[in-house]
């Protein structure tokens, strides 16, 4: 399930404990540097380069886990 | 304190564009622009241009009118401010990034913008906006009967070539215009003291709005080199990186924030591709030099950093600095250098004399670089243009209200604002000292400090804290802070804060802070 693995990167990075699908990562305090790392992070554990203006136009887990799937990323 | 810059003739008429149009005669068939995969040469962007500058002038804007770009970065784009300046008329740049409610707030701001190019979807953010769109598909489709032929124009280098917002003291954003000379002298000392040239590659990894994307769209064309533009509104390290990597780029522009994504990409990932670029031209902020040091000094780095400083008013970059000659010492700031060709720093106390050796002074900008203004401003930020009498002859001034001192090594270090200084307790203070001794602290990542007056009138100060764990508490900051600053300079109040509300700009958003102790 990406939405898992996703969420479970975003906790890490945004250093939050629980993140629902649906939250802004804006909102939650979310910036340029964590951003970064996360989509470092989807290179390295999903094999999956997100560009920056998706990471924008989709701010909540929900959204990018669709975009990701849609590129077919590794789903295990 | 007086700086000064190297003297260097330029042309009787110093214009940006006759540059471009040089190196389209004498290279016609090198790439001047290689965007999503289609490259351009100097001869194809030169004709198109052309085409679009003729386009303007038949409709009346020529020179001394404005014209709004509002596109993504692309060959479009740059046809389009080419076009402008060749028809004698100056470009406004637009993000269109940007909300449709802050773009028309934008257009708004800028008289007499004679029209606006702008892609399908943006013609319809701002179409109730009161100025006339012209679509982007226009500078190809309905042009091809127009000449190719350079345009002869009676433009100086006093004329306006573009003009860039700046938020201002009062929070309005104000537009600032700048002048052919100004930009001409600006690119002219970095081709002349960087040896950037042809053959050589950039990229742009900077938002179109700011100043200094002008000159990192510029450089490349004003010296016959090849520009890269990047296919994303927004900045993109991986993507960003692989083209470093696989299109040979050779220098970036950068405000300094980019130049920590970059690093730590480079640092996390491992390559080599950052550390082996000729320059990386970067500031706009204050260097947190922590960020890049290891990196910097890591054996096999070539890559020559400079570190600069300026104002948009100004044309963008009035000094700049080598960092490889920095040793950070503890409680320091990295240097911003020596003046531009053309160009003085003045250091000036409140009344307009120039301060002592190693003294703090408002920064002031005269020469080359000064800009025509705010485009129909009158307001308060406009005193900020003054003239001078230097050596007996009158020159135009600009106080930049940023507070700064020349160092033992003769270079310019910049250290916050003058006008954030507040007296407390009959003690000049400024706010930005103690953001950094906050910064210092173990726990902060991130510090902001505001003034506010009591009711009795006196000033104290708050510092909005942003913890790198828990939450921080007022008795453990406290004693902390007093191991490194006076009384008078730890703040009366701390509140922890999820994060800094920053300016459509990026910077901490001072008077939304100041809205928050609103009731306190």
């Amino acid at each position: 399930m990406i939405a898992e693995r996703v969420r479970g990167i975003w906790c890490r990075e945004l250093q939050l404990d629980d993140i629902a699908v649906d939250d802004d990562f804006f909102a939650l305090g979310g910036q340029s540097v964590i951003m970064a790392k996360i989509q470092m992070a989807y290179i390295d554990e999903l094999d999956v380069e997100v560009p920056v203006d998706q990471m924008f136009l989709n701010p909540t887990v929900a959204s990018i886990s669709e975009y990701i799937e849609s590129m077919g990323a590794k789903t295990t | 304190m007086i700086l000064q810059g190297k003297r260097v003739a330029l042309p009787a008429t110093p214009v940006v564009h006759k540059r471009f149009e040089a190196h389209a005669a004498a290279t016609p068939d090198a790439v001047a622009v290689f965007c999503a995969g289609q490259q351009v040469t100097y001869a194809e962007l030169n004709a198109r241009a052309n085409r679009f500058a003729h386009f303007l002038t038949a409709r009346g804007h020529g020179r001394g009118a404005k014209v709004g770009v509002c596109l993504d970065y692309s060959t479009d784009m740059v046809v389009a401010i080419l076009g402008t300046l060749k028809a004698g008329a100056a470009y406004v740049p637009f993000d269109p990034s940007y909300p449709a409610a802050r773009l028309r707030l934008l257009l708004g701001q800028v008289p007499g913008l004679a029209l606006i190019v702008a892609s399908p979807a943006t013609a319809r953010l701002v179409e109730s906006a009161a100025v006339e769109i012209v679509g982007v598909e226009q500078l190809t489709d309905h042009l091809a009967g127009l000449p190719v032929t350079d345009p002869e124009t009676a433009v100086t280098g006093d004329d306006v070539c573009y003009a860039v917002f700046t938020s201002g003291s009062t929070g309005t954003p104000k537009v600032t215009a700048v002048r052919h000379e100004g930009w001409y002298n600006l690119l002219n000392w970095l081709a002349l003291e960087y040896r950037l040239g042809r053959g050589s590659h950039n990229l742009v990894v900077s938002a179109f709005g700011f100043d200094l994307s002008q000159r990192s769209l510029m450089a490349p064309l004003f010296c016959g080199a090849t520009q890269h533009l990047m296919a994303s509104r927004n900045f993109d390290a991986a993507m960003a990186y692989r083209m470093l990597r696989e299109h040979g780029i050779r220098t970036v522009h950068c405000a300094s924030s980019t130049l920590y994504l970059l690093v730590d990409w480079e640092t996390a990932r491992g390559g080599e591709v950052l550390s082996r670029l000729d320059y990386v031209l970067f500031g706009g902020e204050p260097l947190k030099v922590e960020r890049i040091v290891d990196w910097a000094r890591r054996e096999g780095n070539t890559c020559t950093l400079l570190h600069q400083y300026g104002v948009a008013e100004c044309t963008d970059v009035a000094t700049s600095y080598d960092l490889a000659e920095y040793r950070p010492g503890e409680h320091d700031t990295a240097p911003v250098g020596r003046p531009a060709y053309n160009t003085e720093i003045h250091l000036l106390d409140e009344r307009m004399r120039g301060v002592g050796a190693g003294e703090y002074g408002e920064v002031c900008i005269s020469g080359a670089g000064v800009g025509a203004g705010y485009l129909g401003g009158t307001g308060p930020d406009s005193e900020r243009f003054t003239t001078v009498v230097i050596d007996g002859a009158p020159r135009r001034l600009y106080r930049t209200g940023d507070r700064g001192r020349v160092n033992e090594a003769g270079d310019l270090v910049v250290a916050g604002r003058m006008d954030a200084q507040v007296k407390v307790r009959g003690m000049r203070i400024d706010p930005s000292d103690v953001e950094r001794a906050l910064g210092r602290l173990a726990g902060v990542r991130e510090a902001a400090v505001v003034a506010r007056y009591t009711e009795a009138g006196e000033a104290e100060l708050v510092a909005f804290l942003v913890p790198a764990g828990a939450d921080l508490a007022e008795d453990d900051v406290r004693p902390r802070l007093l191991e490194t600053l006076p009384r008078s300079m730890v703040p009366a109040r701390f509140l922890n804060i999820p994060r800094l509300p920053l300016s459509p700009h990026g910077k901490a958003d001072r008077a939304a802070l100041v809205d928050r102790l609103k009731g306190l």
